[in-house]
């Protein structure tokens, strides 16, 4: 173990094989492009046009040019507007406020339109919680829009038909159902909308027989059921993390995946502020799987989720012995002695469980003990005794609290559901825009049962698991086409507005209802439930808001913002410890445990079918377009698999076969999945793609539907390739390991260390000296500032420059080439052990370096500098010699080997419907040409033409990256480094600023923030 | 030594082909510039509308219907309704504003020609040019006295730096008026 340590204290690795000095990965790194990259074609899957079926059509092309020519001089046609729209300008572009329905955090999001049709979505600024930020999912929904393959038109049994005979044969079937006493059943998601809320609820009043079921596969359910326990309201507060000294995270990805997860980044990231003081918060994460708020942790403790009640309860028998904020009496006691931290000193070392109890017995108050969605309502129940025991419930935010319109559907709910479907007691089954099909474990029966339901009506965008077992697939709009409003946070009522007609024949799926309602198929019009929210916003909000405007100048301004502040009181609850001394207690697994949580980006498999999405890398793993099956090192070993190795996973009679995946950090003994992969019937992007882990899920599964104890885990035989990006541009630090100055990528201190000494990390810096002559750069100079304190790895730029620079998805087989498009990456660095890692991050972009290595190996010249400080790139001279990438040392530089658009998935992406998702601002690259990070020069343009317009001089707050708006920490700073009273350069001069690869003398304008971490010593290893 | 046809050829016959044939490539290319950077370019339009009438004798602003040649991209072609402005009472009975008349009526937007065009991977921006005070006239010749718009100078690469390198002498009437930039990302991204 000693000899791991010294092995691993002075580098930095990117995977295991890599920590193990693997040949393969160390000759790898030396070279610019994986082994492959540069294959030659295979001449088998090459277009099957013969040499002389080519020399005909080149004559025929030649005849056709010449043909063309004696025009040559006609450029076209400009065909204006007959009556121009008064707010629409062609070149400019408008911003509509809107809400997203991508999950049930609905933020507040801002439109950016060209020409009438959406072309980028961020947060919008003015809504409470989210401030201006959304996630990936957020922002590459917008291709979800342009997809070629949504319904086009209603469907009855596969067959297109029109929405008129649609209506009445639903509408006289409804009314069948009805007068025979049949139950009419509408399985919806989370509803999020008081508006839909009441269309239901007139869906019922019309034909009483009807219920509702609300079923979700990534729920909070737990947690509501812990509080309505608890606290007697199902209704949670949020955390005041930005007031949190210390953050005890069990199992719970508050910073990657879970709740309002935009929302926490922002306010932890204000806790790790290294201008002026130092302020920071402390994280411990107590966790199995690793997780991406795991990644951030300050103390990292491996615990498998089946003994996080022990853990608990031990903490809360070791804190309260120091003093309690709430009277316990001796039930609860009895209950929570029986546990000690004994057991787990051994398991997370005992400083460190001695720095986690000082820590939280000191701030009292001022911690916060958090648990993850995926916990038992018994651990959540405790969570809340031991923060009741802390005195931190002053950092429950009730004011901004989740709400509940529609409670979760419990498993009882949906195994009657079930069951009457198969005695034939039901005759209508409505999916409101729900996939019970995907999202139901199986032995609740459902698809089965769906075959005995003589009518199942599907309301979807696209065709899914369950629009294919049923008989009618309607189209609904997509979330820019529709009208909405939400309710899902206290205080906060936000609006949905269409920004575009609908593409296709589709209709806002709560119009279909209301056109039900009406009992008539004449009585839909556009709109129809336009008029419904104005009404129910007439009498929910505006009358509730104390106002001077009159009710339509006041909806105008809602919509304008969207989104509405509203005032009402707040929830005030007292601590139950009846429903402490209640709980079942619970044990830990004998043998392995499965642990199924959320994933990073397709959300319940509603993104399955997006290709930016499944192409970002797994924030930990970098795995792209797969899930898998984490695993520990040491128990891979035991079990013998190594990546890709088929694993076959037993809990009771459920089966999965999925491949594994070692995960450094893990704990031992843990399977831990994510969910929302595996679709079936789906585009041709999202089919197939990973394991469908809902198969482990059952409906009989307690406490826990995501925590499965005792399952039997064994190696199947056989590969399924997962494709990672990890290994790819291993940045090279092998080769200088022994030099006397270590070549420092990542540089990190801690929080002691850098009050000791501020200036630490230049201490020993060299003068670097250069042999060409220096460029002055006078005016504006471009740069850019990256803060590691704050960043969280969310992927969100990668996700928001994908769609504002028309970045081409590439796919997986390319991906396993190493030719993944994406203009900024984000490399993860572990050091420490496999068992303990410690993870870096770095996002990486092209550095626009002042002595740029590629520009001087251009033969043509395609790549140069310009004279505000950027590394242009210019398509239309590039030859494709691919000197430039070789000789970056970055690796951020990215090669069209194909015309992806054309190449992936036979031209999936190449169609009239697709193109139109295509920033007009950027030119969409083809074959054979380079490409890189521009640090978003069609903003700098617009900005400058503002500028001149305005007639002032161009500033660098004008210009706003498209990372840098998206990233929800804002740990990406952009400006001129010119002006010395500008964010961007006092960054540059800061104490803990550095370049990464700093030697070479290339002069990047990236700088980098070191990240400290707050741990109770001056080193980190 | 006996003269050959092999020699004649080579010595006589093609020096002359090849030096025919490379005055004629010269030349032409040479003549044909302007031909095939388009000067001279003036198609027939849809309706028969004149700037000398308009922006000529009559004196309106360009940009009372190029609205958005100082604050956008594109100087943007009038939509109908701009027309309409005035034509729905002047000179209605002629056959041209008859024309007008039905595309407003019938929704139909005007198929104009194109004449000025820089490549779709330029990204020429009319809204700094104006703004800087350039007049239109430098780039698109005096369109006040045209009846049919034709394109007076070339609008190739060459053209635009011409200009960005030499502002003083291009555009004398702009006393402070400073270089363009001239870096590819400037105009191409």
């Amino acid at each position: 173990m000693m000899s791991d340590f010294q092995k691993s204290s002075n580098k930095l690795w990117k995977s295991l094989k890599d920590y193990n000095e693997d040949p393969e990965v160390l000759k790898a790194k030396t070279n610019e492009f994986l082994e492959g990259v540069t294959d030659d074609f295979d001449s088998s899957k090459l277009s099957g046009l013969s040499r002389r079926k080519f020399l005909a059509l080149l004559s025929a092309s030649a005849a056709l040019t010449a043909t063309a020519c004696t025009n040559y001089r006609d450029k076209g046609e400009i065909i204006p507007y007959n009556k121009k729209p008064e707010d629409v300008m062609p070149g400019i572009a408008n911003y509509y406020a809107s809400t997203c329905n991508g999950c049930s955090q609905s933020c507040g999001i801002l439109v950016k339109t060209r020409e009438g049709r959406p072309i980028k979505i961020d947060g919008n600024p003015d809504h409470p919680t989210s401030k201006g930020k959304i996630c990936a999912k957020g922002q590459a929904s917008i291709l979800n829009l342009y997809d070629p393959e949504r319904l086009t038109d209603p469907l009855v049994l596969r067959k297109k038909t029109d929405w008129k005979s649609v209506d009445s044969d639903i509408i006289s079937a409804l009314n069948n159902s009805q007068s025979s006493g049949k139950e009419i059943a509408i399985v919806t998601g989370e509803i999020t909308s008081p508006t839909t809320k009441k269309v239901l609820d007139d869906f019922i009043a019309k034909y009483p027989n009807t219920k509702i079921y609300s079923y979700s596969l990534i729920n909070d359910q737990q947690r509501r059921d812990a509080w309505m326990d608890s606290y007697g309201s199902d209704e949670y507060p949020a955390i005041k993390w930005n007031d949190s000294d210390v953050i005890l995270a069990l199992d719970a990805d508050f910073l990657g995946n879970e709740g309002s997860y935009i929302e926490n980044m922002r306010k932890h990231a204000l806790r790790r502020e290294t201008n002026g003081k130092i302020d920071f918060n402390r994280l411990y994460v107590a966790e199995g799987r690793m997780s991406v708020t795991g990644m951030l942790a300050d103390y990292r403790f491996r615990i498998s989720p089946d003994t996080q009640y022990e853990f608990v309860m031990a903490l809360i028998n070791e804190l309260s012995s120091h003093g309690s904020s709430i009277v316990l009496d001796s039930n609860a006691k009895s209950k929570f002695g029986k546990y000690s931290l004994a057991k787990f000193e051994s398991l997370i070392g005992k400083d460190n469980l001695n720095h986690l109890i000082n820590d939280l017995n000191k701030n009292r108050g001022k911690s916060i003990v958090y648990a993850g969605d995926t916990f038992p309502k018994e651990v959540h129940v405790a969570v809340n005794l031991l923060n009741e025991v802390l005195g931190n419930t002053s950092l429950y935010d009730y004011t901004n609290s989740f709400k509940s319109l529609v409670k979760h559907s419990s498993a009882e709910e949906i195994s009657q559901l079930v069951d009457s479907m198969n005695k034939g007691k039901v005759g209508t089954v409505i999916h409101f825009d729900s996939n019970p099909v995907f999202t139901l474990p199986d032995d609740f029966g459902y698809a089965s049962a769906l075959k005995k339901v003589t009518l199942v009506v599907s309301l979807s965008e696209t065709e899914n698991e369950s629009s294919a077992a049923g008989n009618y697939s309607l189209p609904i709009n997509n979330q820019l086409e529709s009208w909405g409003d939400a309710y899902v946070r206290g205080g906060v009522y936000s609006l949905q507005q269409p920004v575009i007609a609908p593409i296709f024949d589709s209709r806002q799926k709560e119009a279909i209802l209301l056109t039900w309602i009406a009992g008539n198929s004449s009585a839909f019009n556009e709109d129809i439930y336009h008029n419904c929210l104005m009404n129910s916003f007439n009498t929910d909000v505006y009358s509730k808001a104390n106002t001077f405007a009159d009710a339509k100048s006041f909806w105008n301004s809602a919509l304008n913002d969207g989104v509405v502040n509203i005032t009402e009181k707040v929830l005030s609850v007292k601590f139950n410890i009846a429903a402490f001394n209640n709980l079942n207690d619970l044990t830990s697994s004998k043998d392995f445990t499965i642990h199924l949580h959320n994933n990073y980006f397709i959300g319940d498999g509603k993104f399955a079918n997006n290709g930016w999405l499944q192409e970002i890398p797994h924030p930990v793993s970098r795995v792209t377009w797969d899930n898998y099956a984490a695993v520990s090192p040491s128990t891979a070993k035991n079990l013998n698999v190594d990546n890709s190795d088929l694993l076959h996973i037993k809990v009771g009679n459920r089966n999965l076969t999925l491949p594994a995946f070692v995960q450094p950090g893990l704990a031992d003994k843990l399977i831990s999945i994510e969910l929302g992969y595996g679709r079936t019937v789906i585009g041709e992007v999202g089919k197939e793609v990973g394991f469908n882990a809902v198969t482990l899920m059952s409906k009989n599964v307690q406490p826990s539907p995501f925590i499965f104890s005792d399952a039997s885990v064994s190696k199947a035989g056989g590969k399924h390739e997962l494709v990672s990006t990890q290994e790819q541009h291993a940045l090279d630090d092998t080769f200088v390991k022994d030099f006397h100055r270590i070549r420092r990528i990542i540089q990190e201190g801690t929080v002691l260390k850098y009050i000791k000494e501020p200036n630490f990390l230049h201490e020993e810096k060299e003068k670097l000296f250069s042999i060409t002559n220096e460029v002055k750069y006078t005016g504006n100079k471009w740069a850019m500032a990256i803060d590691l304190n704050k960043c969280t790895n969310c992927q969100v730029c990668v996700a928001s420059c994908n769609v504002e620079n028309n970045i081409a998805v590439v796919g997986k087989e390319q991906v396993s080439k190493g030719r993944v498009m994406q203009w900024i990456r984000l490399d993860r660095y572990y050091s420490g052990t496999p068992d303990e890692p410690i993870a870096s991050n770095q996002p990486m972009l092209c550095q626009h370096c002042d002595n740029a290595p590629c520009e001087n190996v251009c033969p043509v010249n395609a790549t140069n500098h310009s004279p505000d400080g950027l590394n242009q790139m210019v398509y239309n001279r590039c030859v494709g010699t691919r000197y430039c990438s070789n000789n970056c040392p970055y690796k951020v530089r990215r090669f069209n080997f194909f015309n992806y658009r054309d190449d992936f998935a036979d031209s999936y992406y190449e169609n009239d419907l697709t193109a139109l998702v295509n920033n007009p601002e950027v030119t969409v690259r083809s074959r054979g040409v380079m490409e890189k990070c521009s640090f978003c020069i069609q903003r700098i343009m617009e900005a400058r033409s503002d500028a001149i317009r305005d007639n002032r001089p161009l500033k660098g707050s004008d210009v706003v990256t498209a990372c840098q708006q998206a990233c929800p920490t804002e740990a990406i700073t952009f400006g001129d480094a010119n002006d010395p009273t500008s964010p961007v350069a006092k960054l540059r001069d800061h104490n803990l600023s550095y370049h990464v690869l700093e030697e070479l003398n290339v002069k990047p304008n990236v700088t980098y923030i070191a990240k400290l971490r707050n741990t109770h010593s001056e080193e980190i290893l | 030594m006996k003269r050959t046809v092999l020699d004649y050829a080579l010595k006589i016959r093609l020096p002359l082909t090849l030096f025919v044939v490379a005055v004629s490539v010269i030349l032409t290319f040479y003549f044909s510039r302007a031909e095939r950077d388009s000067v001279g370019y003036n198609p027939e339009q849809p309706i028969k509308f004149s700037h000398k009438l308009h922006a000529g004798q009559m004196a309106i602003d360009c940009q009372y219907c190029h609205i958005g040649v100082a604050k956008d991209r594109h100087a943007i072609l009038p939509s109908v309704n701009i027309c309409m402005n005035c034509h729905t009472v002047s000179r209605k009975d002629r056959p041209e504003i008859i024309k007008l008349t039905q595309f407003y009526t019938t929704g139909k937007p005007i198929p104009w020609k194109r004449i000025h065009k820089v490549p779709e991977y330029a990204y020429f921006n009319h809204s700094v040019h104006i703004n800087k005070g350039i007049d239109c006239a430098s780039c698109h010749g005096d369109v006040k006295q045209m009846d049919l718009v034709s394109q007076v100078k070339p609008f190739t690469m060459t053209a635009c730096l011409d200009c960005h390198r030499n502002s003083q002498a291009q555009l004398p009437y702009l006393k402070t008026v400073r270089n363009g930039p001239e870096n590819c990302w400037a105009c191409h991204r």
